[in-house]
């Protein structure tokens, strides 16, 4: 780029429009610096007024001027023979801003202006010029105690900071190193320093520490929910805990890091209290899904603690540790999270999955970024076994995006789930014994309305399952506030030879803030046993939910 | 009545200004005579605006605008004479010769200088100052600033009406849209997206802390109306331009960062940073037609060849989507622990240009094959790019 020579002056100009041939007129000028010294060979440019948009016209764009002309010797200039009307008059002279004005020809009225000097901090050519000009300097010097006052108030004159960069090279035999390929030589990725030179106020720098150190340090998160609930018996024998109350308290810690590039590690620590309505009503799934993974009371346990890496091209990711896979299979968006969504097991997860507890395991996951997704995986089922091959199951699901017709998007999948060796029972519900399969679905019929289904087919220990669910979740609309959303759900169990559940769940879940959650919840679950009188429950019921 | 002879003379002295005029531009180094035959980058730690061929990608030229400038938005005039920028840490605005990369002009403005806009018939630029609160107006015919305009909370963004009467202003520090009135360069209304939830003030961090409003409002290709997204309240709002007022809200996902209009005036989408999604919108019915998942750090979105380009900052991809369908449509990665900015669409649709900023590099996706070309050394920080007439020119 040229440079542009320095210098305080003014450039005026004297405009004296005469009619001398017909139509046209002369505009004359003259150019001239601060002291009054003339500007010889300014460039003088008459042009049209802006206009209109124009067309997208290639090679067509650049305003071409009417008239031009240099300032002579004494700085004078003379535009002949412009056709009245009104123009834009620009002059240039190097080191000097741009003259630019409007101006309507033919006109009697001189005009002058004045122009300031082009500063450019940081052209070399500043520093000489002044330096052979002592009032140029003293000029200078106190636009440069301006500048530091003004740079000291509101940016701080940082060091280069440092970047390590991944780059790839090209290395020979005799290990000289190339920036592009060369015959003979071999690319190698290696990691280089960088320096980087940013001006950033304080507060920008004190931001990108915080930023760098959160980056680096393991984050903390703290969840806690409660769920109060209550039974009313509305069919069948009188029992004698109608009217119990129950209340189930979790609080989880979790701690998440990355540990390198792509890959990052997990842990969730929980610990759970109090008596779940499931310890009276004896149902076929739970009616509270915080006792699904129930293990302890009053103790913290590990409820998931893993290593998560991507690898090619972040499309495969691999999860190896303590898991829960039913965190990964069969996720529905409206009926998968006892926190914020239904709190009914039967809801929450398919009972053809089984209730296995958390233990080690591993999942795979390929996610191409399209509208497929493919997931494996594998967990230990039984805490009290010597090796994986006295206790493990493997599961498969194939996940697909779809618009069916016209429709927002849904999310359809289809599960297999291989028992492969027999796990021990857990808890008092039926635990998958077999291979068993599913499928589910949530699919938006609106932005504000979605629906979900799931059905499950499998062997638990007590019989052949069958299970389906379905329901509707609102957002967004018909709502109290805008993060509002309700939900109303159903679900049928049937284990041939040992009973059939039907239940039925509704709950308006309040946002109050991004952080807390409070809902409402309506249960009514009816149990028929084969040669025993069929029992039926209201479980009302309330959950408070914390999370930071 | 002109004679035959004084028609001669004419004719002789047009020729000669014509042939004087040549002669005069040749002397100032024309370096660049179509100005839709370049990509302008704005590179914030070189001070610099470079320019780069569409057709050969190789550097035209750059221009040095001062050390500690930071310049953050580049925009050239509609009529292509004029590049211009604000330079952040400056606090001034610079006007650049564009065909001969000179700069010819430098504007104290307000404080911050940031995203800034033409009015259609190019007379007025107008430099939003967002730790200013306000806009300053440029009279692009006699280069200086006649006005700054005040009352604004953070303004980042500004859209002229296609009839240049109006400009609204996306106030990011607030939740309402600023209308001007471009005659007299005066704030004259201000039109509330939505009201902020009555239980704000269970969540004071949030609501209190820092406010994330409204990058930009933004016209529907038919122009007809306009589109703002806010960022704590979650919503797009519909401006009737005839009226002034909202027509309708649209509930997107969490902290959309702005609305990017597609080219084919079917959708539009916001990319919400809250939950690494993007919200497809169809602005025919005002309604979202798909919610899909994205990536984090979202800064802009690209729309060519059928396709929307959405760039995610910080994990160095850009996450494509097939606008036939409304499907992911895989991802594309640009690099590692790089970062990416903003980015640019030629005038086919046929390719994006993305500024990479810590690679000092702007990436050519082509947007049929997805094919990736880097350019290197583009200058220090590109922080943005643009084309003129690009229907994709924007920035942070």
């Amino acid at each position: 780029m040229q440079r542009f020579r320095q210098g305080s002056c003014a450039v005026g100009l004297l405009l004296i429009a005469t009619a001398v041939f017909g139509q046209t007129s002369a505009v004359n000028g003259r150019v001239a610096n601060a002291k009054g010294g003339v500007v010889a060979g300014a460039e003088v440019l008459l042009l049209n007024l802006p206009s209109a948009p124009m067309p997208n016209m290639p090679n067509m764009r650049a305003a071409q001027p009417v008239k031009t002309a240099r300032s002579g010797a004494n700085g004078a200039f003379t535009l002949d023979q412009v056709p009245a009307g009104q123009y834009v008059l620009q002059v240039d002279a190097e080191g000097f801003e741009r003259s630019s004005q409007e101006i309507t020809v033919p006109s009697a009225q001189a005009l002058s202006i004045t122009l300031t000097q082009l500063d450019l901090p940081g052209a070399e050519a500043a520093a000489s010029q002044a330096a052979t000009d002592p009032q140029a300097l003293l000029a200078r010097i106190a636009e440069l105690e301006k500048r530091v006052n003004e740079l000291e108030s509101t940016t701080v004159l940082s060091e280069p900071e440092t970047r390590v960069k991944r780059e790839e090279t090209y290395i020979d035999t005799n290990s000289n190193i190339y920036d592009q390929p060369t015959p003979g030589a071999k690319k190698v990725v290696t990691y280089q320093r960088e320096r980087v030179f940013r001006r950033q106020t304080i507060n920008e720098k004190i931001e990108q520490a915080f930023a760098d150190e959160k980056a680096k340090s393991v984050a903390v998160g703290v969840s806690a929910a409660v769920a109060a609930q209550g039974t009313v018996q509305t069919m069948g024998d009188q029992q004698e805990f109608n009217g119990h109350k129950y209340a189930l308290a979790s609080a989880d810690i979790t701690f998440a890091a990355r540990v390198a590039q792509n890959t990052f590690f997990f842990a969730d620590l929980v610990g759970l209290t109090g008596p779940p309505p499931d310890n009276e009503i004896s149902g076929i799934t739970l009616l509270n899904s915080f006792a699904s993974r129930l293990v302890l009371q009053n103790q913290l346990n590990v409820r998931e603690a893993w290593l998560r890496t991507e690898l090619f091209r972040n499309r495969f990711s691999v999860i190896a540790g303590r898991v829960d896979l039913t965190n990964y299979f069969d996720r529905s968006t409206v009926a998968n999270d006892e926190f914020t969504q239904f709190l009914s097991d039967a809801l929450v997860n398919s009972p053809a999955l089984g209730l296995p507890v958390n233990g080690m395991g591993l999942v795979g996951v390929y996610d191409p970024k399209n509208s497929w997704l493919f997931k494996a995986g594998f967990q230990q089922s039984s805490l009290q076994v010597d090796s994986l091959s006295d206790a493990a199951f493997t599961l498969y699901e194939v996940d697909h995006l779809m618009r069916p017709f016209s429709l927002p998007e849904g999310n359809y999948r289809v599960w297999y789930r291989h028992a492969g060796t027999h796990q021990a029972r857990e808890v008092e519900r039926p635990a998958a014994h077999g291979n068993s399969a599913g499928t589910s679905i949530d699919q938006k019929l609106t932005d504000q309305l979605t629906l979900f289904g799931r059905y499950g087919y499998g062997r638990v220990d007590i019989g052949r399952l069958h299970f389906y669910s379905g329901g509707f979740q609102v957002q967004k609309r018909f709502v109290v506030n805008p993060g509002d959303q309700w939900s109303l759900g159903y679900a049928q169990t049937v284990v041939p030879g040992f009973g059939r559940e039907n239940l039925a769940e509704g709950y308006y879940n309040f946002r109050l803030s991004d952080k807390l959650r409070f809902s409402l919840h309506l249960t009514h679950v009816v149990e028929e046993r084969p040669g025993q009188k069929t029992l039926g429950y209201f479980v009302p019921g309330v959950r408070f939910q914390a999370s930071f | 009545m002109l004679n035959t002879k004084s028609i001669g003379i004419l004719g002789v002295v047009i020729a000669c200004g014509t042939l004087a005029a040549v002669v005069l531009r040749a002397a100032a180094a024309i370096k660049i005579t179509d100005p839709t035959s370049v990509v302008m980058i704005v590179n914030r730690d070189s001070n610099d605006i470079s320019f780069m061929d569409i057709k050969t990608h190789k550097m035209v030229g750059s221009v040095f605008l001062g050390n500690n400038v930071n310049p953050h938005m580049v925009m050239m005039s509609p009529d292509g004479r004029y590049v211009v920028t604000g330079g952040t840490r400056a606090n001034k605005a610079y006007i650049i010769d564009t065909a001969t990369l000179q700069l010819v002009k430098v504007i104290p403005v307000d404080i911050a200088p940031e995203h800034l806009a033409f009015s259609p018939d190019g007379r007025w630029y107008y430099q939003g100052n967002p730790e200013g609160d306000s806009i300053s107006v440029i009279d692009m015919v006699s280069l200086s600033k006649v006005k700054t305009i005040p009352g604004f909370r953070e303004p980042l963004n500004v859209t002229f009406t296609p009839d240049g009467s109006k400009a609204y202003v996306g106030n990011y520090g607030a939740h309402w849209v600023g209308v001007v009135d471009v005659r007299r360069h005066e704030l004259m209304k201000k039109i509330q997206i939505a009201e902020v939830p009555g239980f704000a003030k269970l969540d004071p961090e949030r609501y209190l802390g820092d406010i994330k409003g409204i990058n930009i409002a933004q016209f529907s290709p038919d122009g007809k109306y306009l589109y703002a997204a806010d960022g704590d309240l979650g919503i797009v709002g519909v401006i009737d331009p005839r009226e002034d007022k909202i027509v309708k809200t649209i509930r997107v996902g969490p902290n959309p960062w702005r609305i990017y209009m597609g080219h084919d005036g079917k959708y539009a989408i916001t990319p919400n940073n809250g939950d690494q999604t993007i919200s497809i919108i169809d602005i025919r019915s005002n309604k979202v037609a798909a919610t899909l998942e994205a990536g984090p750090d979202m800064t802009g979105v690209n729309f060519a060849g059928g396709k929307a380009f959405v760039i995610s900052s910080t994990s160095g991809f850009v996450y494509v989507y097939n606008m036939e369908t409304l499907k992911p449509a895989g991802r594309l990665k640009i690099g590692v622990n790089i970062q990416l900015e903003t980015a640019t669409t030629d005038t086919r649709d046929e390719k994006i240009y993305l500024a990479d900023s810590t690679e000092h590099a702007v990436v050519i996706i082509d947007a049929k094959t997805e094919a990736i070309e880097k350019v290197r050394n583009v200058g220090l920080f590109p922080w943005g790019t643009h084309i003129m007439d690009s229907k994709d020119n924007y920035c942070h």
